[in-house]
């Protein structure tokens, strides 16, 4: 919706964003065709987490964290046990950094999946929602709702549920899914690897804005596998650095029009996590299996089209898949479900890679285990300012389109993002203020 | 019958709660499931002749415990628009109860009868038990889920 200023600008006003997680608001003023301002107004109000968590045991983040989101509360458990055991100096063993990362592949295949078929698919193919798309592709729509299924269902086996997990706790798990439990569980998940293969082609054939973005990329990289449950941090720019030097990189601030904090890196301009950051910095970490779905949808080893995130998104789906039964294939029983995490004074650092991109947390502790200072850093602050960025470039590019067409191309490239506001206030209503 | 809802929340556990009861009494002919996820029914819905799905509401001008009941189903008129419509917000980006019955009606997927049966709600802490109002609920929901199925269980006081 659209108005004149009597100053002769116009404003333009675009209801509460749909298909994003949480509430917020976009603002663009818009001068001869030149960009002069791009908000992303985040109003989901602040939630406090960092303040709540003082005080309290330092067993509890994996499972408070993980109540900041329902989509992603995997991400909060792994980060937090990684920094809780970094504070009092455990290295947990293999085969429970591999049931993290099974349980972690579950997410990824949830998230993934709803939002490349629920909430992205539409933009694409030019319907107001999934229910609307569902009765000309209901194929697309019915694979989508079983490829999802099956990561609830992994969830569900490795953490005792499908949405926010029970399961986990410093050290590791409560209790070991048994090889039987797992085993019974692959022919879901073959079918499911195999319509992600076809997804993939799908939606490479999707047609794709021109757009390419010149900002740092960042994500992890580990010393094996593509990053999902752990990793150190990698740039495009050549930068690497260990978790433990995150809040030394990475500065978060306060900006009026927002009660999400936005991030920089090393005090530069917008740098990008998330799928295509994971894959133009770890192409070489996929399967072969994924390599060659990405090689065959077109895409190089890097990706810097914002749009063509969800090709990326379905590389990575293939890969979660993969990946679930490449592990589920090596377990065996009786591995001890967790180790000791006996408290001592310190400060720790953790980070995972979320379906949107790098979480990090860091947490001061007492000698009592008592919890003095939280920092959790999700992804979509970190992504705010190059969400406002791409805005910035599209509306310049796009300029001629009327008002609908352009606050539907503005919702798609914040949807690029797969933005979870609920996380990062710590979205959407567009006004576009034309002159 | 599907109940739907976490268990660690409260009155959101009164869904899975009534499922249990439920399959317990092994009605015959009725798959009983539990859900916390709503797009996950809509692959579960498939195939059946009719489904009762339960699940905590809230309800301005309902006191804890009433239940609320609407009915829909193929070829029947859709849900209004506002049914229901903060049901799993929040959890899945948005796409709740109401969606995943709509998608499966564009799906054709939509049982001929699909009951929804809402308990009024007033508290999802987490970790909390079922709230007073709400724990009486169990045996009228667990009887009208019961009825709407057309099957009878010894045991069970009618509404």
């Amino acid at each position: 919706m659209s108005h004149k200023l009597t100053d002769g600008g116009q404003v333009m006003h675009v209801g509460t964003l749909a298909r994003v997680e949480g509430e917020g608001a976009m603002h663009i003023e818009y001068r001869d065709g030149k960009v002069t301002n791009v908000q992303l107004r985040i109003y989901e109000p602040p939630r406090f987490y960092e303040a709540f968590l003082r005080g309290r045991s330092y067993t509890e983040p994996p499972d408070i964290t993980a109540r900041i989101c329902g989509i992603c509360p995997v991400a909060y458990q792994t980060s937090s046990c990684w920094a809780m055991e970094d504070a009092c100096g455990v290295t947990v063993p293999d085969a429970i950094r591999l049931m993290r990362r099974l349980l972690y592949c579950g997410e990824w295949i949830e998230s993934h999946a709803l939002h490349m078929f629920l909430l992205h698919a539409p933009d694409f193919l030019g319907y107001e929602s999934a229910i609307a798309m569902a009765a000309d592709y209901p194929a697309v729509v019915e694979s989508a709702l079983r490829m999802k299924k099956a990561g609830n269902d992994l969830m569900d086996i490795v953490g005792g549920r499908s949405v926010h997990p029970i399961n986990v706790k410093l050290g590791g798990f409560y209790r070991m899914p048994s090889v039987a439990e797992l085993r019974a569980f692959r022919p879901k998940l073959e079918q499911a690897l195999e319509e992600a293969l076809a997804a993939v082609k799908l939606v490479s054939t999707f047609d794709f804005p021109d757009m390419e973005q010149p900002y740092e990329y960042l994500s992890l990289r580990s010393e094996w596998g593509y990053p999902i449950e752990t990793g150190d941090v990698v740039t495009t720019a050549g930068k690497s650095f260990r978790v433990q030097d995150f809040t030394k990189h990475i500065q978060e601030q306060h900006v009026a029009h927002s009660n999400a904090l936005h991030a920089t890196l090393d005090g530069g301009g917008p740098y990008v996590v998330g799928p295509l950051a994971r894959y133009t910095l770890n192409f070489d970490r996929l399967s072969p299996l994924a390599q060659d779905a990405a090689r065959e949808a077109g895409l190089g080893e890097t990706c810097r089209n914002p749009f063509k995130s969800i090709i990326v998104r379905g590389v990575e789906l293939v890969e979660a898949y993969h990946e679930s039964l490449r592990i589920i294939d090596g377990w065996v029983d009786g591995v001890p479900p967790s180790v000791p995490v006996p408290a001592r004074a310190g400060e720790g650092f953790g980070a995972s890679e979320a379906p949107r991109g790098v979480l990090f947390h860091r947490y001061i502790i007492d000698e009592a285990g008592i919890i003095k200072d939280a920092q959790i850093v999700p992804p979509t602050s970190q992504n705010q300012p190059s969400v406002e960025a791409d805005l910035r470039t599209m509306v310049e590019m796009w300029h001629e389109l009327d008002d609908h067409a352009l606050s539907h191309r503005c919702e798609q490239a914040i949807r690029n993002y797969d933005p979870c506001i609920s996380c990062a206030t710590h979205f959407l209503d567009l006004t576009v203020d034309r002159k | 019958m599907v109940g739907l809802g976490s268990p660690d929340r409260g009155d959101d556990a009164v869904g899975p709660v009534v499922a249990r009861r439920i399959a317990d009494l092994h009605p015959s002919g009725v798959r009983v499931l539990a859900h916390e996820d709503p797009t996950d029914l809509v692959v579960s819905m498939t195939g059946a002749s009719a489904v009762v799905i339960i699940d905590a509401v809230l309800s301005p001008g309902s006191a804890p415990g009433d239940l609320i009941v609407l009915e829909t189903g193929e070829g029947v008129a859709p849900l209004p628009e506002d049914a229901w419509a903060r049901t799993g917000r929040g959890g899945t980006h948005a796409f709740g109860l109401a969606a995943a019955v709509e998608l499966a009606r564009a799906l054709k997927r939509l049982p001929p009868r699909v009951v929804l049966i809402g308990i009024a709600a007033s508290g999802f802490e987490h970790g909390e038990p079922l709230s007073p109002g709400v724990a009486d609920a169990v045996n009228r929901a667990t009887a009208a889920a019961l009825d709407a199925l057309g099957v009878a269980a010894p045991g069970v006081p009618a509404r």
